[in-house]
């Protein structure tokens, strides 16, 4: 196989548990919420859905358990910063913190413990290509994920929904005034973000390792957050920088194989960079992305 | 408010008062001994290696276990040994390099406190650096990848370039080089002690690359040797046998067993004749050893492997002898020299078949 060839292959499986946690943020920081516990919402989800998926050997109730410990440690960041209006930094943080201990508690017993993976689909002929057979060659799961990607980006361009979370995000008071209610829209975005990071974990812990092991999400919730921001709150770009980084992640990793003579400390540094660069470059147009910011982001609603 | 949290002050100082006074007690019987690692003790890895030998040398001297286990590197691990000896720890063991500075001054406060710390390099009277020969087992290792490997190119998944992790791939080479001198080694450093998802592309990375054995080196988790039984290549791994995760793939352990070190220095520290020195420990220690091959290795080259292991338990044979090259084509150990203890753990060289440049 050659390098090109592997990269392409295996972009879009490293790309699908940044995916899912950056998505999950979206839809959080679009309803004028930040919540930066995405690395302990993952490391949650990872452990819980590797546990179950170990138990019961399903990998379905694995990413629903996944999605529903995401969403239970995402309400404990909700009840302090919708109810009490405290700072959103502060309890992400703290959720982070408290998520992440969790999960190296309860998967304590499981510790280097490895599991089946999901199989990856072959789609007759297409399969066989070279080059693009590898990148249609995918589990279940990334292309969950990638309808996902799609249809969010359906639900903020069209419907009410998607305008409702983006009128939330941008004046939460002017969205108040014609009766939305801006509360119980944040909360359900906050649990939805729960979700999907813990989904991300469970992707991370049952399908692409697969294994369990306390720090296995490696700042990965960091770069979700990251990514969200990079791609100007927008769900294509978000998506995208997604792929660009399991793309270079893993691209580099292959160039050392090879034995290019750069270091391997710049080449570590080139998917956090090159990123960054791309989603800054395509955001160069200030005016569009001053439109896409989320006005309100961070600042509790005081009705 | 004040008075309830006044109370329960009390009580809590109480208690641990009352929790610290029978250790007291017990420690003039007891040698109280605590263990402290960075990551937590899974059933495999370097924790639970450590694990084994200090339970085996608390029963071989009659002492209790303290586990502190999942102790990040700083300030946090400084304060929570300084406790561990507060309440009556007499003997340390310090499981990773990054506690050194602290293990250093508790030394020092403590004098009657005996420390074992992994892989540093300062001593001080009750300060013992130490370290396992690993190169010894890797070239073994890579003795029976180049038998094994019909592509000639082997490679290996490694955390940092730091010295002993370098040398054991160096040694690795050497070994292949033994049976086979055309062999190629690829190294891909993930630069993280800890980050499965990186290792698992690095494996599958180096494995399209046409490698077909595997050196999954300083990674306690077994992804590198699982995605090399998926992909049916061979691999082996460092510390504790991994043979389950891939029970047709697996061309066995450069093992650490550490009751015979930890039980020696247990047993120098009840009879006071502990004293600081940097112990580098290998097969002839019977610290390092190697098992669980595969049965796939051709006859003459296992008999081989096992004479030269011979040879390195008597001193017969050092793999880190001369001629060595460097990548450049340099000679950097003449013909018949042997490096000296202090040139192997400050290698930062690779030798010559090593096809990756080493990151500086």
């Amino acid at each position: 196989m050659s390098p090109l060839e592997f990269i392409l292959a295996g972009t879009l499986a490293a790309a699908t548990p940044l995916m899912l946690a950056a998505l999950g943020e979206l839809v959080v920081e679009r309803s004028g919420v930040l919540n930066l516990g995405v690395e302990g919402m993952m490391a949650l989800g990872a452990a819980v859905a590797f546990i179950v998926a170990y138990q019961t050997g399903g990998h379905g109730l694995a990413f629903v358990a996944g999605a529903g410990a995401g969403m239970a440690a995402a309400l404990v960041f909700a009840v302090p910063v919708l109810g009490f209006r405290a700072n959103q930094v502060a309890a992400g943080l703290a959720l982070g913190i408290l998520a992440g201990g969790l999960s190296a508690m309860v998967g304590r017993p499981y510790e280097s413990l490895t599991i089946r993976s999901l199989p990856k689909l072959d789609i007759p002929v297409l399969s066989d290509l070279p080059y693009v057979g590898g990148v249609l060659t995918q589990d279940i799961a990334v292309w969950a994920t990638l309808a996902m990607a799609v249809a969010m980006a359906w639900v903020f361009r069209s419907t009410r929904l998607g305008w409702r979370i983006r009128a939330v995000g941008e004046n939460p008071h002017a969205a108040r005034a014609i009766g939305t209610p801006v509360l119980r829209l944040r909360l359900a975005c906050i649990a939805f973000g729960g979700a999907l990071a813990g989904m991300g974990g469970a992707y991370a812990a049952t399908v692409y390792t697969p294994l369990w092991a306390d720090g296995m999400i490696a700042g990965r919730g960091w770069i979700a957050v990251a990514l969200v921001v990079f791609g100007t709150w927008r769900t294509g770009r978000v998506a995208l920088g997604a792929i660009l980084f399991g793309a270079l992640s893993i691209g580099e990793l292959v160039v050392q194989a090879t034995g290019v003579r750069i270091p391997s400390q710049a080449l570590a540094a080139l998917p956090y960079v090159a990123t960054i660069i791309v989603l800054a470059v395509i955001s160069s147009n200030r005016m569009l992305t001053r439109r896409h910011s989320v006005a309100s982001l961070g600042e509790p609603f005081d009705p | 408010m004040t008075h309830t949290r006044r109370a329960f002050l009390g009580t809590a100082s109480a208690a641990g008062l009352a929790a610290a006074l029978p250790l007291r007690a017990s420690a003039q019987d007891a040698l109280q001994i605590a263990l402290m690692v960075p990551s937590p003790a899974a059933d495999v890895g370097w924790s639970r290696t450590l694990l084994d030998g200090t339970e085996a040398a608390a029963g071989a001297v009659g002492g209790e276990v303290t586990f502190l286990e999942s102790i990040s590197e700083g300030p946090d691990a400084d304060r929570i040994m300084q406790r561990a000896v507060s309440n009556g720890a007499r003997f340390v063991i310090l499981g990773s390099f990054g506690y050194m500075n602290g293990g250093l001054q508790l030394a020092r406060r403590f004098p009657d406190v005996s420390i074992l710390h992994a892989s540093g390099y300062q001593t001080a009277p009750n300060f013992s650096p130490f370290a396992a020969k690993y190169y010894q087992g890797t070239y073994l290792m890579g003795m029976a990848a180049a038998a094994l490997s019909t592509s000639g190119k082997i490679g290996s998944v490694s955390a940092f370039a730091i010295p002993e992790l370098i040398t054991s791939i160096n040694a690795f080479v050497l070994g292949a080089q033994a049976v086979n001198p055309e062999i190629e080694c690829s190294v891909v450093w993930v630069n993280s002690w800890f980050d499965p998802a990186s290792e698992r592309e690095a494996a599958q990375a180096l494995i399209s690359q046409g490698c077909d054995v595997l050196f999954s080196n300083a990674q306690d988790t077994p992804s590198v040797i699982s995605v090399a039984e998926e992909a049916g290549v061979y691999a082996f791994n460092l510390n504790s046998p991994m043979k389950s995760y891939a029970p047709e793939k697996y061309l066995g352990v450069v093992g650490t067993d550490w009751a015979p070190f930890f039980t020696a220095q247990a047993q120098a520290h009840v009879d006071g004749s502990f004293e600081g020195a940097n112990h580098y420990l290998g097969m002839e220690d019977e610290v390092v050893y190697v098992s669980d091959w595969t049965p796939d290795i051709p006859a003459d080259i296992k008999t081989r492997i096992d004479q030269t292991q011979a040879e390195i338990v008597s001193g017969a044979f050092n793999p880190m002898t001369g001629p060595l090259t460097d990548q450049s084509g340099t000679v950097r150990v003449e013909d018949g020299v042997t490096m000296t203890r202090d040139e192997i753990q400050a290698m930062d060289w690779h030798v010559a078949g090593v096809t990756t440049p080493l990151p500086n």
